[in-house]
């Protein structure tokens, strides 16, 4: 199965900060195309430390492998949630090994009532619960803007819709609807003024 | 304003997951209030993750080797694989003494049901008993406003933690957010003056220790209002 796969460990020498942000690109082409030679560059470098790490923490061989599949298995299964504006690759695997370390070391001592990484630290909560309620804030607000959407002038509701609904280009629009791209541009500048302020006192009506 | 932060060392601590689950619990739900506390432990996670991950032995590649084919078998993880325990749906975010509804700290909130009746203390005192799962004595503590706790001390430590409003115990004034840890050098008679009263969250691992006039009377029975 592993044809194809080289398990490289060449970049061995590099620290975790100056190969950041190649490994972050390795981990978002895993997240977007399974791309299991990523994955391999990714598993090269990192798995062999992630064992060192365990090693120290568990003090048992085949714990520590444990540990290190878990983690990776994480990393594979789950790289959509890697976020590169917020930390670097090496943190968030880091991260990731250590909840499993947590909850590993509690499991061994048959905790099972035990607080969890998870209510510690939701690394890898699809959403967590605060990110839950900015998503019921946006959802309100993308109805609203349905809302006033409907209220703009034709016109500009036209070149709204072509350029965030569609997903034109400016020119592409001045060019389909055989317009200076300057008109468009200022049509667009009208609409989203019109749209904050129809919000701004929506808001003001409903608090 | 928080004033009373854990120290940089259990923040640390926190970050390496190496804190006692009691500890890690409090720092936690302090950190849900604090973007200090929270920025720290970023910082602190990932000066240990390129610390942690800096060194390395270059054997087992075979079975490394393996490790791998089996780990890219494994099929990607679907968004709805994961049970709803944090995605908040159903989750309580709040409990209610009197009517009140207090919003807990995120890391506070697997307690609530897990959270016992309010009873009634001495000195216009509440307390609801939290069964932690774990070594350690929890309570929900609200202290109506002129509500009081006679003076004491620790035997063992005592954590607090602010959930809302403010008081006093004779040695700082306490705000929401703020961590307080408590050994037996420091004896305290907590108060509250705030109008709408206090709610804290407190950690003990042993009963109090009255220190003052009548009150320690109320030694031999310590257990019972502090277990």
């Amino acid at each position: 199965m592993l044809v194809g796969i080289p398990l490289e460990q060449s970049n061995s020498a590099i620290k975790p900060k100056e190969c950041a942000t190649e490994m972050s690109e390795y981990i978002v082409t895993v997240a977007e195309k399974r791309c299991k030679k990523s994955f391999a560059r990714v598993f090269g470098y990192f798995a062999p430390r992630l064992r060192s790490y365990a090693l120290k923490q568990m003090g048992n061989e085949a714990l520590a492998m444990e540990l290190v599949q878990d983690t990776m298995s994480n990393v594979w299964q789950k790289a959509h949630l890697f976020n590169a504006e917020k930390g670097s690759p090496s943190t968030w695997i880091f991260t990731i090994a250590r909840n499993i370390r947590f909850d590993m070391l509690r499991k061994l001592q048959n905790r099972k009532e035990d607080v969890c990484s998870d209510d510690l630290w939701p690394v890898l909560c699809e959403q967590t619960p605060d990110a839950n309620e900015t998503s019921l804030d946006e959802q309100i607000t993308l109805e609203q803007i349905g809302f006033l959407f409907e209220a703009l002038p034709v016109k500009q509701k036209a070149v709204i819709e072509a350029i965030y609904i569609d997903g034109k280009s400016q020119q592409e629009v001045a060019d389909e609807l055989s317009i200076p791209l300057g008109t468009v541009k200022s049509r667009t500048r009208l609409a989203l003024q019109r749209l904050k302020g129809m919000l701004n006192s929506h808001d003001q009506v409903s608090s | 304003m928080i004033k009373f932060h854990p120290s940089l060392e259990q923040l640390s601590e926190f970050a390496e997951g190496s804190l006692s689950s009691v500890e890690a619990i409090m720092v936690s739900a302090h950190c849900d209030m604090c973007e200090r506390c929270q920025q720290v432990v970023a910082s602190e996670t990932e000066r240990l993750a390129e610390d942690v991950l800096d060194s390395f032995d270059a054997r087992q590649s075979s079975e490394f080797e393996r490790m791998l084919s089996s780990i890219t078998q494994l099929p990607p993880s679907d968004k709805s694989d994961r049970p709803s325990r944090t995605t908040g749906s159903c989750e309580k975010f709040t409990i209610e003494l009197d009517g009140r509804q207090f919003v807990l700290p995120r890391t506070l909130r697997r307690f609530v049901d897990k959270t016992g009746n309010w009873s009634s203390l001495v000195g216009r005192l509440w307390q609801a008993p939290v069964d932690l799962g774990f070594p350690g004595v929890a309570n929900f503590i609200y202290m109506e406003r002129g509500g009081s706790v006679p003076e004491h001390t620790h035997r063992g430590t005592e954590y607090t933690l602010v959930l809302d409003g403010e008081f006093r115990d004779g040695i700082n004034a306490y705000d929401t957010g703020d961590f307080i840890y408590m050994d037996g050098d420091h004896t305290h008679a907590p108060k509250s003056e705030a109008t709408k009263g206090c709610l804290v969250f407190s950690v003990v691992d042993q009963p109090l220790h009255f220190t003052s006039g009548l009150a320690r009377l109320l030694n031999p029975f310590s257990h019972m209002f502090f277990r």
